[in-house]
């Protein structure tokens, strides 16, 4: 199992997204995945047209203290996913208590769910310090920052690397910590400046870009792939480019589902 | 299978022998070296006078030329083409004794003064092949060195690029691409030289960051200009440039390695490179295809001449040492070929010089034929010139070497008037019933015939993919008319006056035969097919000398192709970019005035735009004539963005840059294409090896073409 955490310091930088289309990248790839929504808005369903009426999750599982396995359920286009569920308040609130008794309860939960070792799990989360963020780094094996090229993403960066820091690379199993800016626009200056800050900062090969691409929301938008809706935009290049990246984060080449 | 394979370790040995041979040491001792060599010309001397009956001498020349034909085709590398040379050479002293010594007893004065003139023609012929044998014996292939001195020790560079008359589109690529060359900022300055004392010119050179230099007289035209900036100046090397050379970024990187390790170098030059085509490319639509005329020169010629240290200067995409260049008193102002004469200069006074046969600039051909024949009159009529003033062969400061590598470069230029005898030499005795030979037409066969074949396929070995057989003839024959007064003019006065052939420029908006330019080649076409017609007659109905009038028949219908092909050249074909287009595969990304985008890759780019290869399945609707886009391009990590517009749509896209591109992105643009290191590098050598044969063909199916084409457009005029 290969557990990939999307996280951010801050809301709107389009974190859902990435999961979306990375998982799908790699699955495209014949890697198997499962992405997991550990964000209470749980919107990450929307992007694999996982039909709305479907109101399990992950929350009221571990409430009732059912596997999670039997909360996954298929996308409108064959992806696997675990919704974090519709739940009211009390029950949230409750949830969000477990966590904190647990800090290692995402790992517990996901070796009960006896994934295949290849898997790649790639879990979004939602913006800031949460509990929900605290969850995903303990059990990352690797955390992807997602952020805009701009100067309030770039503020949040020191409080986040603390945290990557604190929850994951004292662990043993724990890889590697990458950056990815998202929306990337080279004719405004401080798009191209703040990239190449980060470049320099962390390493050519620590941080991923994902450029300013209108294909990406329209396809959102028209509930279709990104590469099928254009194949050739700049999204579509970007975003093949970070699942070989992921690939290689994890030592998996194309790996053929079998089953 | 047993005789095969012990022919095939026969072969072998011999192969290990030939190369163990080339490559020894033996050669490196002087005294080793003449002694073999005065055994060998003693051999050489016996094969070449022992007299042999006609069957005999047919038998000789044919195996010889089989033998050579052989070693062709085994992997004997120089070793094997000195052995062609060498093979060559002695059938073509048999032929020369012979025909000194069998063919020139005249019976009368016509067949005398048609036999001589002939001889001088054959002689001039002789001398140039072996003068190449001995220029191309072994070219250098000189590599890059590597700059390892510490960067605060490097010397400090001027770029020079001087200009008079070209627009300023053309020039500030040029200057922008200087501007960017891979040197530490504070050692390296960029001279725009304006002859023409241009206002817009010196507003360029300000906002770019080069500095503007102008005189107050044009005296000694690009010369005169290049000294007035040397005195001017003071870096420790010049690096010039034609001022539409756009360099790449890794020019000095690549040229000035040499010069730190050896002191005594003065010159490191080039090849001229064109990503336009000339005439004859444009014309015969032959561009990127046949190698093309310049081709021999950079890709043979000059890597040859290093190899004596007489590659030479040719004016631009090189770098001088400063010192030098004001020792001989700048570049010489005497001649016309200013380049050529100023490397003798430095030669003779004991400098060194070098030759990078990798392409590091490039630059527009010339527009048209008019104004490459003006071109070729001017380096014919400067090389003239120097041969009358300051004759390589005589003076002091010459290697044996580097006088016959000059003298070859002067004495091609020669060859106009040998040229046009030897398309008019049938004709003595078609026309005329004069016997250019004292001797049996068979005789005349057998003794000729195999050494001009051997001569063919050795030059096709040694030329390889840098000329193709046949083509030579074509271009000689173009220029052959044109070039030999001047010539002729600069050897009885080399201060004679100046020719001037007008360059028209620009574009060609219309497709046109210039009957002007062609006329000398079309009346001696013409004069051909009465040749071919009384051969006919003769050879029909003829009395006793059949053979000899057969003979002169299939001469004249060889030259007869040959002109045929040439005449071909004035066909000045529609030149509709005025901007010439560089074929690239460089990925690029377009971003749409609604967000979208497309990953692809160019077909091509030229100074104001881009050509885009589009994937087939991508929706064409997309691309508007006139819609704004952004294109992003790359070098390596990092990616730059112009704005331009869609200006061609379909199956491929065209974009525009718009006009108000900042100098910065200029400079960016000029980076990410003309300038990148590898752009003309990929391109160099890499037209097919010549197969003599198909070379021929070709040749024949553009004669055709073109007499078809005569004819229409005679009926259209008349």
């Amino acid at each position: 199992m290969n557990i990939l955490s999307i996280v951010s310091g801050k809301g709107g930088v389009g974190k859902t997204t990435v999961s979306a289309n990375l998982s799908r990248g790699l699955r495209q790839q014949g890697l198997r995945v499962l992405s997991i929504d550990l964000d209470p808005q749980n919107g990450l369903r929307l992007h694999f047209n996982v039909s709305a009426r479907s109101l399990g999750g992950l929350s009221r599982a571990t409430l009732e203290g059912e596997n999670w396995r039997n909360c996954v359920v298929q996308g409108g286009l064959g992806d696997s996913v675990l919704p974090y569920g519709m739940v009211n308040e009390d029950d949230r609130m409750d949830f969000e208590q477990v966590l904190r008794n647990n800090p290692n309860l995402l790992r517990e939960q996901l070796e009960r769910m006896e994934l295949h070792k290849d898997t790649i799990v790639v879990i979004d989360t939602p913006p800031g310090a949460s509990v929900y963020l605290s969850q995903a780094l303990n059990a990352a094996n690797a955390a992807l920052t997602v952020l805009l090229p701009d100067a309030a993403s770039y503020a949040t960066l020191p409080k986040i690397s603390s945290l990557i820091h604190k929850h994951c690379l004292i662990r043993p199993d724990f890889y590697s910590s990458k950056y990815l800016i998202n929306q990337v626009d080279r004719i405004k200056q401080l798009s191209g400046d703040i990239t190449d800050l980060l470049q320099a900062q962390f390493g050519q090969d620590s941080v991923w870009v994902i450029h300013q691409d209108q294909a990406i929301p329209e396809a959102f938008a028209s509930s279709r792939v990104l590469s099928e809706y254009d194949a050739y935009c700049r999204g579509t290049h970007d975003f093949n480019q970070c699942v070989l990246k992921t690939q290689q984060l994890f030592d998996l080449s194309d790996l053929k589902e079998t089953v | 299978m047993s005789i095969e394979s012990s022919m095939t370790s026969v072969t072998a040995r011999l192969t290990r022998l030939v190369r163990g041979i080339s490559y020894s040491k033996f050669w490196n001792y002087s005294v080793l070296r003449v002694i073999s060599t005065l055994f060998v010309l003693c051999l050489f001397g016996v094969v070449v006078t022992v007299p042999l009956g006609m069957v005999e001498q047919g038998i000789f020349g044919v195996v010889i030329f089989l033998i050579a034909t052989k070693i062709k085709n085994l992997p004997w590398g120089r070793g094997g083409i000195l052995i062609m040379m060498s093979l060559s050479l002695v059938l073509t002293f048999r032929y020369l004794y012979w025909r000194f010594t069998e063919t020139l007893n005249f019976e009368t004065v016509l067949d005398a003064c048609f036999g001589y003139t002939l001889l001088s023609a054959e002689l001039y012929g002789f001398l140039c092949l072996i003068l190449g044998y001995v220029q191309t014996a072994w070219p250098l292939e000189r590599k890059s060195v590597v700059i390892t001195t510490p960067m605060s020790e490097w010397p400090s560079v001027d770029v020079l690029i001087p200009t008079y008359n070209e627009s300023l589109d053309v020039v500030k690529l040029t200057v922008l691409a200087a501007l960017t060359l891979d040197w530490p900022a504070d050692k390296l300055r960029v001279y725009l030289l304006d002859d023409g004392r241009r206002e817009d010119f010196k507003q360029f050179a300000q906002d770019s960051g080069a500095i503007y230099l102008t005189r107050d007289n044009n005296l000694h035209a690009k010369a005169g200009n290049l000294n007035a900036a040397l005195a001017k100046t003071n870096g420790d090397f010049v690096a010039i440039f034609d001022c539409d050379h756009i360099a790449t970024r890794s020019f000095l990187q690549i040229t000035m390695g040499s010069f730190l390790k050896d002191p005594k170098l003065a010159m490191v030059q080039t090849p001229h490179y064109f990503f336009s085509p000339d005439p004859f490319e444009r014309n015969l639509k032959t561009f990127r295809v046949i190698p093309n005329e310049g081709e021999l020169f950079y890709g043979l010629v000059q890597d040859g001449n290093d190899v004596w240290n007489a590659s030479f200067f040719c004016g631009s995409c090189a770098v001088l040492r400063r010192a030098p260049l004001e020792e001989v008193g700048g570049v010489a102002v005497e001649t016309v070929t200013e380049d050529a004469h100023t490397a003798l200069k430095l030669s003779r006074r004991g400098y060194n010089m070098a030759y990078l046969a990798i392409p590091q600039a490039a630059g527009l051909a010339t527009e048209n034929l008019a104004s490459h024949i003006g071109q070729r009159i001017r380096w014919a009529r400067g090389m003239a010139q120097i041969f009358r003033v300051d004759n390589p062969l005589l003076g002091r400061g010459l290697t044996l070497g580097q006088r016959l590598c000059y003298v070859n470069a002067m004495l091609h230029f020669f060859y106009g008037l040998p040229r046009l005898i030897f398309l008019t030499a049938p004709f003595a005795y078609l026309f005329f019933g004069a016997h250019v030979f004292s001797a049996s037409t068979m005789m005349v066969v057998v003794y000729a015939l195999p050494p001009i074949c051997l001569a063919s396929i050795t030059n096709s070995t040694i030329q390889g993919k840098f000329r193709h057989s046949f083509w030579n003839e074509v271009y000689e024959t173009v220029l052959a008319w044109y070039i030999t007064r001047p010539v002729l003019l600069a050897m009885i006065n080399p201060k004679s006056g100046l020719f001037n052939v007008t360059a028209k420029g620009g574009i060609i908006e219309k497709e046109y035969y210039d009957f002007k330019i062609a006329a000398p080649y079309v009346i001696l076409l013409l004069m051909n097919f009465v040749g071919l017609a009384f051969c006919l007659v003769d050879v029909t109905f003829g009395h006793g000398e059949r053979l000899t009038a057969l003979v002169n028949g299939l001469w004249v219908l060889y030259n007869t192709i040959i002109l045929s092909a040439s005449a071909f050249v004035a066909n000045e074909s529609k030149q509709i970019r005025q901007t010439p287009r560089v074929t690239a595969d460089l990925n690029v990304m377009i971003t749409k005035s609604n967000g979208r985008t497309l990953m692809c890759q160019t077909s091509d780019f030229s100074r104001s735009g881009l050509g885009l290869k589009v994937p087939a399945n991508v929706d064409m609707s997309w691309w508007d004539i006139g819609e704004q886009v952004n294109v992003s391009m790359f070098r390596g990590e990092k990616e730059s963005v112009f704005p331009g517009r869609v200006s061609k749509s379909g199956k491929t896209i065209g974009i525009f840059f718009k006009e108000d591109m900042s100098l910065d992105q200029r400079k960016e643009f000029a980076m990410m294409t003309f300038g990148r290191a590898d752009t003309w590098a990929r391109m160099w050598g890499k037209s097919e090896v010549d197969k003599p044969l198909a070379s021929f063909k070709e040749v024949i199916a553009f004669g055709a073409g073109n007499i078809v084409q005569l004819v229409r457009n005679g009926l259209r005029r008349s």
